[in-house]
């Protein structure tokens, strides 16, 4: 039986075989099929009769050779190749009756059914035989006509009809049932017919047309597929990254996809201020040297080129187009009538703007991708096990690669999976929870009061003028240390709260932002106060300055009656510019941070890894397992750092433009350099997690870090008056004002007017409260609609559930019965098997595709032998007693259940029968 | 004659190997007809691919399936195939086309239907060919898949977890039926698919 069957289905794949066969040659043609593939059923019957009678010829020919291949194959199954030959003949028969008729040849009819057809199909071919006549006659006609050159309107017609009958030959050529062979000669025939008097049908000239559209239109699917490739390979790091992801997980990619993001928002800025401040006053602004801001102070000029000083950022790189000061408040430069100033003050509010409408935008994004696709979370594991290896991987070290990728998702999977499982004292828990925040809140605490306890401790130092080195250096000292101490102290405090990691990592984020708030504010405090003395110092030296010039030109004056000669720019004592001293310490503080993070890097990682890995050889312990061990990632600390630099370089490029070109090389170069030391140095996570798909956890953080670096820009822009002898907007009262006075001089009237009303309170309150009404409107919607999506998913999770353990329940009682069987009618179970196939055979037709046969499988026995059991007899009383028990089993499936009571195919391999096109596909 | 058999071997399968790389590579049509012609004349009337053929094509050496992958081209209990069962094998994966899924309506089901293929990828797991991918037959694949790196108790668990997603009859294992359902938002048609000629 088992055997019968297993022929039957090598025969059935060899129907079906052959058609890829077809398939390969044709699908060149396919696409011109397409094109113009207008059907007449007669034609296909003409050409396909022509084809059978090449394919008698050779049947015939073959059929010895082909038996024997076959005895060859499968020895013992005689009888079932003969019984593919007659299914072949059938098939012809069939065919070449007209239409492919699937019904026909579909494999589950019985013998019966067979000897039916058989005789259907001998009057088949009757027909096929008189139309072969004719047929004959057309192909004779057509051999004439493409002997001749000139083409009359009733060959033209004719021809054209050949050439549709190949064409839909050749896009029908992997239905039928032939022997390869013929197939391929026959479909080489064809093409090669179609080719030559394909264009005749266009007279002429359509015949470039058309071959020059379908090779376009070849060549475009072509590129299209290329393109996408290119697309993906533009994407700049993604191999490192991915490779990255593979090793240490996703969440150690966010940081690198947050790094490229990053880089990406830096080039833009950087553009911006390159392209439109920096170049225009390079080219066009006056050169170095012309006037006394351009130029370095005559004091300072013996030591404007050394390093140490350049490294300090003084000397001649103070006084370049770096740095804010530099910049002339002449209204337009160049021939072009540039407006500098306006352009600098332009540019200065739309890296905030730009920078603001970026992050919003991608956290929008995030939210949005992340509620589109959160349904999928039903079989996590079972797609990871079943789809997670790529086939076309060919490479070995792709494939290392992609072993590690799903390692470590499964590692990921765990993870979540054990945080789901775990169950423990939630009030130990809460309790717990609770503490660790009170304890890090006291932490926090005490150092920011530290911090404002030093801060102001280090303002009486320094009033005192011999202060020590470390009554100097105490703020930095204490900060350092906080920040040292603090994260790991942070780390242990969290392990309390026994967090899933990936939350674990926002809190920890979130407080050791906390932490860091302290340093922007003694950073800013340090700053402001340097301001607020350089402002001073700024009304005494305008008076200086003011007093030089005028004693210069007096003195000139009685000198000499020629004009004065004019001072020399570097001697002109000038005013202490804070705008540039602002500049010059985020730059400092800028670049220090970059050296910081690189050596840490440097010594941490890789010197360590350098260190465990080979003195593991000659030391007392296990180096690798035991204490130094080799260095984990730090996620927090670097998204942080990353976060943080971002908001001094927001909080610079007003004062220093330069800064941002720093910023883009850092970037880079950390990308590559932190790629490098993750692969070289250090270990995966003990507990690798997946990060969430958004990271709108960073990029909330760099709102908020956007939004601090912008108060104090945004303070002094508006209520300092900028210096009287450096900058573009000296000699204002405020930088702002750079804007009314182009709107006076530059634009028409009425547009001041306009102006003047927008700028008037009453409009702008009213606008304002528009705004927040209409945000507090949309934040209910998307509240509401989120409440709905909640309710609407766990409905679906609880529909789930209920199905399962409607099954499970199902199938407790299934294996009751079992038993109660068992008991019952041990003999009936050797009668059952044979039985049940029969059943089988007599149903099959009625099933309408395997997988409903597969369902309704499920539902009617979970387990085969007690389906086979019951199929074998009538249900005892005894059954019938426990019946009552199932009966919401059969609700969800309302099919009748009765002329199919057997279960699956008991043959020795049923599994290869499943599935396999036996059956009448019903749609 | 077992002389023979290895010349024929050794005649296949620099033929196998160059159709594997038409697979991969994007040459242009033509060679590939010639190749493929070649491969017609080669292997339809002399050669038999036998086990070690396969191995040699990179894609199936890296593949943790790829013994399975092999095994699925050799019917029970031969360790050659010829150039129709090769054929007949890989018809899985030829690609659905749109007007063929409205053509066929009656006819038989297509090697290359959503449910074959999906068949197709059933019978790489289930090992025992009893219709079902019992815990001990994923268990095997996992460690194929992720070697020594996760415990076995992880392992086991993972197993454990996964039928129990899949698993809705409660037998422990994953019916063909349940497989499908598993998958039934992945893009089989799309995936399960090589596309020879473009």
């Amino acid at each position: 039986m088992g055997k019968r069957k297993k022929c039957k289905l090598r025969d059935i794949m060899e129907d079906v075989g052959i058609e890829i066969d077809g398939q390969v040659e044709s699908d060149s043609e396919s696409e011109e099929d397409e094109v113009k593939d207008k059907r007449s059923k007669k034609q296909t019957r003409r050409e396909i009769v022509r084809a059978n009678r090449l394919e008698r010829k050779k049947s015939q020919k073959n059929k010895e050779e082909n038996e024997s291949k076959e005895e060859e194959n499968c020895p013992q199954q005689s009888r079932a190749s003969r019984r593919k030959n007659h299914r072949m003949k059938r098939n012809d028969g069939k065919k070449g009756g007209g239409e492919r008729d699937k019904k026909a040849s579909s494999k589950d009819e019985k013998e019966s059914e067979n000897k039916e057809k058989k005789t259907n199909m001998k009057g088949k071919e009757e027909e096929n035989k008189q139309k072969k006549g004719r047929k004959n006659s057309a192909s004779s006609n057509s051999s004439n006509s493409s002997d001749e050159e000139s083409l009359s309107e009733e060959e033209l017609a004719m021809l054209m009809e050949e050439v549709e009958q190949k064409k839909k030959l050749i896009s029908t050529m992997r239905n039928k049932p032939w022997r390869m062979m013929k197939k391929l000669s026959v479909l080489r025939e064809a093409q090669a017919f179609v080719e030559k008097f394909e264009g005749a049908l266009g007279k002429g000239k359509g015949k470039k047309l058309y071959a020059y559209k379908m090779m376009m239109a070849k060549k475009w699917v072509k590129f299209k597929r290329d393109f996408d490739n290119f697309k993906t390979q533009c994407i700049p790091w993604e191999m490192k990254i991915k490779e990255v992801e593979s090793h240490f997980g996703s969440s150690v990619a966010s940081y690198f996809i947050f790094l490229r993001w990053m880089y990406g928002v830096n080039l833009v800025l950087f553009g911006l201020i390159f392209g439109l401040v920096i170049i225009p006053e390079v080219l066009m602004g006056m050169p170095y040297g012309s006037m006394p801001r351009k130029t370095v102070p005559r004091a300072e000029q013996a030591t404007a080129m050394d390093f140490s000083v350049l490294w300090d950022f003084e000397g001649y790189i103070k006084y370049s187009a770096l740095f804010y000061g530099y910049y002339n408040n002449q209204r337009t430069i160049g021939w072009l009538k540039y407006r500098l100033p306006m352009a600098y003050f332009m540019v200065g509010i739309s890296v905030f703007g730009y920078s603001l409408m970026v992050v919003i935008r991608s956290m929008a994004r995030n939210a949005n991708e992340s509620t589109a696709d959160g349904d999928d979370d039903n079989f996590v594991f079972s797609w990871k096990m079943f789809t997670s290896w790529d086939y076309l991987i060919g490479n070995p070290e792709t494939a290392d690669n992609k072993f590690a990728s799903i390692t470590t998702s499964f590692k990921e999977s765990i993870v979540d999976e054990q945080e789901s499982n775990k169950d423990e004292n939630i009030h130990l828990r809460r309790f717990l929870r609770v503490l660790a925040n009170v304890l890090i809140i006291c932490c926090l605490c005490g150092s920011g009061y530290l911090i404002y306890f030093v801060v102001k401790r280090s303002q009486t130092f320094s009033k005192m003028q011999n202060a020590g080195w470390y009554e100097r250096n105490e703020v930095e000292i204490v900060m350092s240390l906080l920040g040292m101490f603090c994260p790991p102290l942070f780390e242990t405090i969290a392990t309390l709260e026994n967090y899933h990691p990936r939350i674990g990592l926002k809190w920890q984020l979130g407080r050791i932002f906390a932490l860091f708030l302290g340093n922007l504010y003694t950073f800013l405090l340090a700053l402001m106060d340097d301001v607020n003395e350089k402002l001073a110092e700024e009304d005494v030296v305008k008076n200086i300055t003011r007093w030089t010039l005028f004693g210069h030109y007096n003195s000139s004056m009685e000198n000499s009656t020629a004009t004065p000669a004019p001072l020399d720019p570097a001697d002109v004592p000038r005013g202490p510019c804070w705008e540039t001293t602002v500049g010059i310490e985020i730059v400092r503080l800028t670049v220090s941070d970059i050296l910081v993070t690189f050596v840490t890097i440097l010594v941490g990682d890789f010197i360590r890894a350098c260190f465990v890995r080979f003195m593991n050889y000659c030391w007392c312990w296990d180096l690798e397992a035991g204490f130094p061990s080799y260095a984990e990632f730090d996620i927090s600390g670097n998204v942080l750092g990353l976060v943080f630099n971002q908001g001094m370089i927001w909080m610079g490029s007003f004062y220093a433009p330069g800064l941002v070109g720093i910023n883009v090389l850092r970037l880079l170069t950390s990308m590559y350099f932190q790629c490098w030391a993750v692969m070289s140095s250090n270990v995966p996570h003990a507990r690798v997690f997946k990060a969430s798909k958004s990271n709108n956890f960073y990029m909330g953080l760099l709102l908020l870090i956007l939004f601090l670096s912008l108060l104090p820009v945004a303070y002094t822009i508006m209520s300092l008056p900028p210096s009287f002898d450096c900058g573009p907007f000296s000699g204002k009262k405020r930088m702002y004002d750079v804007i009314q006075e182009t709107i006076e001089l530059d634009f028409p009237l009425f547009v001041a007017k306009i102006f003047g009303y927008v700028a008037n309170p009453g409009l702008i309150i009213p606008a304002i409260l528009l705004m927040v009404l209409a945000i507090y409107y949309l934040n209910a919607v998307s509240e509401a609609y989120q409440r709905a999506n909640a309710e609407l998913k766990k409905k679906m999770q609880l529909q789930r559930e209920e199905e399962k353990n409607k099954r499970n329940n199902k199938a407790s009682t299934n294996s009751m019965m079992q038993d109660l069987e068992d008991l019952l009618a041990p003999s009936t179970k050797s009668e059952s098997s044979p039985k049940q196939a029969e059943d089988k055979k007599k149903d099959s037709p009625n099933q309408a595709s395997p997988v409903g046969k597969q369902e309704k499988a499920e539902v009617l026995n979970s387990s085969p032998i007690a389906a086979g059991r019951r199929a074998a007899f009538i249900p005892p009383p005894h059954v019938l007693v426990t019946r009552p028990l199932t009966p919401g089993t059969w609700a969800p499936y309302p099919q009748p259940r009765q002329p199919w009571p057997g279960g699956r195919p008991m043959g020795p391999f049923p599994g290869r029968g499943r599935g396999q096109p036996r059956y009448i596909h019903p749609v | 004659m077992r002389k023979s058999k290895r010349s024929r071997r050794r005649r296949a399968s620099p033929t196998v190997r160059s159709l594997a790389c038409t697979v991969a590579s994007p040459a242009s049509t033509k060679a590939k007809m010639a190749l493929l012609d070649l491969f017609i004349r080669t292997c339809c009337i002399l050669a038999l691919l036998s086990r070690e053929d396969f191995q040699r094509i990179p894609e199936l050496a890296i593949n943790p399936l790829g013994d399975r992958i092999i095994n699925a081209f050799f019917s029970e209990g031969e360790d050659q195939v010829n150039f129709r069962g090769f054929m007949r094998t890989l018809a899985h994966f030829r690609p659905i086309e749109d007007n063929e899924k409205s053509k066929d309506q009656n006819g038989p089901e297509p090697l290359n239907s959503r449910s074959n293929k999906l068949h197709f990828a059933f019978r790489l797991y289930d090992l025992d060919k009893d219709d079902k991918i019992s815990r001990d037959e994923l268990l095997q694949v996992l460690r194929m898949m992720v070697g020594v790196n996760i415990s076995d108790e992880q392992l086991g668990s993972i197993a454990d977890r996964t039928i129990q997603e899949a698993d809705q009859d409660g037998d422990c294992a994953i019916s063909f039926a349940e497989f499908v359902k598993v998958l039934e938002k992945v893009d089989v048609e799309q995936k399960m698919s090589i596309r020879f000629l473009h």
